[in-house]
């Protein structure tokens, strides 16, 4: 969205660095001061970039020592910008691996596919691991302490929670730095291939996160008449009055008993049954009329699920993309669908 | 009960520290399990703000904000539901059933505060450009600084109309219809964005003529 602003429009990010020497290796104290940076990855959340100037920060001192040239900082910076999300916890595997590119100089393009392949797998795995399971468990277990009275539970909860965290933030940190550096020559040569292969999964990623979390609905339901189905009813009459009822309980034909289905899925044939005194327990059947609907959103989903937030995503992207608008502009256009086609029963209605 | 006013500074520099935790730093001070025992602490029944902190904390779990989007607020929701316990005498149940239209504020607050800092982005590129570290710093703290006020305010609201008898909650009853579709309008935005930022990051080349001869590997993607 940089390049669309006029104050920024005159700044291309470089394919390449100008010095493309490899820098020394970080030491072992920029790689920790980063991972305690890597704590403020959110910092400034925005729905713009989510946590790009965060990231940025994050990698900061790395970059400084990488980078002496200043157009090359200012490069590195700037692609460093660009839209970033992942776990907050799982941000240090992201960061170690490109931070072994940066100090390699590699190609900007290639750090870029990279950094956009690794960041959203692991913000699905962080989201499983840490959310949906770290939590659960210890603040679950504590919880009940707690009501229970215990002062150590929150305690408990603090020590055990951020003992993983740190644990998985430097751990990570590390073993991705050394193996980005390890892995940088295999990379560099097949830098083509891999450079496409990254950008790909990165494409299936936006996807996959327009699936999981687009949830727009079409509420358009179109009546299309109405069908009639028996229904079975049960009566107890007089042996005497069994004929009145010949009409609801046999076809046509006079011979023939009905059938039909209940809510259940069962069958259920009319008939009579004499109970021996004097009286019979006849099922017979009535005809219900109910109405037809035809429902869109089923149909839709039959083509391809999800199809309404895919649309909405590209109609943005289009907009974003051809027709330069601004995210805010964005914002207020869905916000006005949204409110118009729910006045309009387009959408489930939140009137 | 009234409050002193150190214990409502204490509670608004509580707020404060548990808005910016819930994204950044250690992201577990700001669960209703530790802070029902600090608001506990500090106006005074340690007990009762477990209590309601554990009963606060097994209902929001699983509740995590995820994707950007946000559920309702667990540091606003588990103050207040500690505040309300403590000072009005609720039973913890009850405090924390009071306490989950607070919550809802603090999740408008967040997305307030995440669009906001949206245009300040271009701010954040101008600094990349120019090579300027100290103002991308700069801009994480202002980010961290307006989550904190923003919570500061909405609790330190809460702790006057609460004390005036008014019940703004209401209100914000009023309106819970639309946050969950504000919400996906907001995430499918993201995508929007960022497929398009990744279109453009990734330059879609089209092979022409002058490409072809080169076997037209940057085919597209």
């Amino acid at each position: 969205m940089a390049s669309k602003d006029m104050a920024t429009s005159e700044y291309i990010i470089p394919e390449h660095y100008v010095d493309t020497t490899p820098a020394a290796p970080l030491d072992q104290k920029t790689l920790n001061k980063m991972v305690w940076r890597s704590l403020f990855l959110q910092a400034s959340f925005n729905y713009e970039r989510m946590q790009a100037c965060g990231w940025l920060y994050a990698i900061l001192p790395g970059l400084e020592k990488i980078h002496t040239n200043k157009d090359d900082l200012a490069a590195s910076m700037s692609h460093n910008m660009e839209f970033f999300n992942t776990h907050p916890f799982l941000v240090t595997f992201v960061m170690g691996i490109v931070l072994s590119m940066e100090q390699n100089k590699s190609d900007i393009p290639m750090i870029r596919a990279v950094r956009v392949s690794a960041m959203g797998p692991l913000g699905g795995i962080g989201d499983a691991l840490f959310w949906f399971t770290l939590v659960p468990i210890t603040a679950g277990i504590t919880s009940n302490m707690a009501i229970n009275g215990s002062i150590a539970a929150p305690f408990i909860f603090l020590i055990v929670f951020n003992v993983f965290q740190f644990v998985i933030r430097f751990w990570l940190m590390n073993w991705s730095y050394k193996m980005g550096t390890n892995a940088i020559g295999i990379l560099t040569e097949n830098a083509k291939e891999f450079t496409r292969a990254a950008s790909i999964l990165g494409v299936f990623v936006v996807g996959c996160l327009t699936v999981c979390y687009g949830g727009t609905k079409l509420g358009l339901v179109i009546p299309n008449g109405e069908t009639s189905s028996y229904a079975a009813q049960t009566a107890t009459v007089k042996n005497d009055e069994v004929s009145k009822f010949d009409d609801m309980v046999y076809d046509t034909d006079g011979t023939t008993p009905l059938a039909t289905t209940d809510a259940d899925g069962n069958d259920v044939t009319a008939g009579v049954t004499d109970l021996g005194n004097g009286y019979s327990e006849v099922t017979y059947m009535t005809v219900a009329t109910t109405p037809v609907t035809i429902d869109i959103q089923s149909i839709l989903d039959g083509i391809c699920p999800k199809l309404i937030p895919l649309g909405i995503t590209l109609m943005l992207y289009l907009l974003l993309a051809k027709k330069n608008w601004t995210p805010i502009k964005c914002i207020g256009l869905i916000l006005v669908i949204g409110l118009v086609g729910s006045g309009f029963g387009i959408w489930p209605s939140i009137w | 009960m009234e409050y002193s006013i150190l214990q409502v500074a204490l509670v608004f520099i509580v707020t404060f520290i548990c808005a910016i935790d819930q994204f950044s730093f250690l992201e577990s001070l700001y669960q209703p399990i530790v802070t029902g025992m600090v608001i506990g602490l500090i106006l005074g029944d340690v007990q009762t703000g477990l209590i309601v902190g554990g009963t606060y904390q097994l209902m929001t779990i699983g509740n995590m904000p995820v994707g950007g989007a946000q559920p309702p607020n667990a540091v606003v929701g588990g103050i207040m539901a500690a505040v309300l316990a403590i000072s009005a005498g609720l039973d913890p149940t009850a405090a924390v059933a009071a306490a989950i239209p607070f919550s809802l504020l603090g999740q408008y607050g967040v997305t307030l505060i995440f669009t906001i800092m949206s245009p300040l982005m271009s701010k954040a590129d101008q600094y990349a450009h120019e090579a300027n570290p100290a103002g991308i710093t700069r801009l994480n703290y202002a980010g961290m600084g307006f989550l904190g006020l923003i919570f500061g305010g909405v609790i330190r609201v809460h702790l006057r109309e609460h004390l005036g008898g008014v019940d703004v909650a209401n209100i914000v009853n009023s309106i819970t219809a639309l946050q969950t579709p504000a919400l996906i309008v907001l995430a499918l935005i993201g995508f929007g964005l960022a497929f398009w930022d990744y279109q453009i990051q990734v330059k879609f080349k089209v092979a022409g003529p002058a490409l072809a001869t080169e076997g037209g590997e940057e085919d597209g993607i």
